[in-house]
């Protein structure tokens, strides 16, 4: 049902009409100028709009920042401008180099009820890399470190769309927006963004890894 | 390290405050109010403005200088919104900076009132349509009706307002904009 384009395109306006960010599909493309007219008509609908307060308030912060760290000069702020335009039309993304900025404290996901859930032995868990685990209801990347082992929600921060583990980059990229994480959740993007719930995760005396998840 | 005392003429002489030069960043800042409403417009939701606004003083503000004209930073803004936004459709769209061309439309900066009056340009754009079609998006987005509502007060079903809805928008959508 939600195949047929008529659909499909409601969907967004809900979505938009609902004060909802825009969420697109690959198929959605087809509908490329019903969803454009829409944006616009969803735009206009309250008249010319302001900055939130709030946002208003954490954008002159960060601007204050980059004047008093003098940050960047003109060569890597144009390195980095081009890096930005060309990771958000092919997904990839710039390097920590400018120092992105976290908007929000980091979370743990305590679940209401949690229980230690087994997701494998330590072992099985490769040195640097992620693994994605599942505990009932919470999904995560674990990584291991030696003998210690640390696990980050499986949600992207920004978006709610399911987090990849990119093995080559060493990064976890989400598949909606240009966005990547390093493997302790911090943001590796130079615009703002929220770093990624922690998620609890233990070794057992047995050596089996063990995350705090539901039933 | 006895501290110098000052002399009786320092010390009666009138502290004249000059006014300080609004830096670069300052003046950035308001001008981004009017980024954010230009971009606002265009994407419907706050969240994802306020996303894209934040990239456009990201990429722009590092490369403006001190002592630069409002309007010189305005312009630069702009063009880096614009940048920004086509690199935001064309991500999620597939869309080609030509198919942008009249949605991103602004030969020159908007004057400092972010009053571009966008409800304007709507009814500009939806006066263009069939009657029903320019009913059934007045009633959607001008008026927060409900697909129920809608087919309610156009003696319809709500299948064949969801139908009609699609094709008014796809019909507006090949209108352009006035400039």
């Amino acid at each position: 049902m939600n195949g047929k384009p008529e659909n499909r395109v409601e969907k967004i306006i809900a979505g938009l009409l609902r004060g909802r960010r825009l969420k697109l599909r690959g198929g959605d493309a087809e509908e490329k100028e019903a969803i454009l007219a829409a944006a616009r008509l969803a735009g206009a609908r309250q008249g010319p709009q302001r900055m939130h307060p709030a946002f208003r308030k954490r954008l002159a912060e960060q601007l204050g920042n980059t004047a008093r760290e003098g940050w960047v000069t003109r060569r890597t702020a144009l390195v980095a401008g081009l890096g930005l335009a060309a990771g958000a039309a092919s997904g990839v993304l710039l390097g920590r180099g400018g120092g992105p900025e976290t908007v929000s404290t980091e979370q743990v996901i305590e679940p209401t009820d949690g229980r230690w859930i087994d997701v494998g032995a330590l072992e099985d868990f490769r040195e640097g890399q992620g693994s994605r685990v599942t505990a009932g209801g919470v999904g995560a990347y674990v990584f291991r470190t030696g003998a210690k082992v640390s696990a980050v929600s499986s949600i992207c921060s920004h978006l709610p769309c399911e987090l990849t583990w990119d093995a080559a980059d060493s990064h976890l990229l989400c598949p909606c927006h240009p966005a990547k994480f390093t493997h302790d959740g911090k943001p590796a993007v130079r615009y703002s963004l929220s770093a990624l719930s922690k998620v609890h995760v233990h070794v057992t005396d047995q050596g089996r890894v063990e995350v705090l998840g539901t039933a | 390290m006895t501290p110098e005392r000052p002399t009786g003429e320092q010390h009666q002489a009138e502290v004249v405050e000059l006014p300080v030069a609004p830096r670069a960043t300052d003046i950035a800042l308001d001008e981004l109010e009017l980024v954010y409403a230009f971009i606002y417009a265009r994407v419907g939701n706050r969240a994802d403005a306020e996303d894209l606004t934040q990239q456009v003083a990201m990429k722009a503000i590092p490369r403006l200088r001190e002592g630069a004209p409002a309007s010189a930073i305005r312009g630069y803004l702009f063009a880096t919104a614009r940048s920004v936004l086509g690199a935001f459709w064309s991500t999620r769209l597939g869309l080609s900076e030509a198919e942008l061309r009249e949605d991103l439309a602004l030969a020159s900066p908007p004057p400092p009132s972010p009053s571009v009056d966008r409800t304007e340009t709507v009814q500009q754009i939806l006066s263009q349509l069939s009657d029903n079609y320019r009913r059934v998006l007045e009633l959607r987005f001008l008026h927060g009706y409900s697909l129920k509502e809608v087919a309610a007060e156009m003696h319809s079903t709500v299948g064949a307002i969801k139908v009609m809805q699609l094709r008014a928008l796809r019909a507006a959508g090949k209108v352009h904009p006035p400039e």
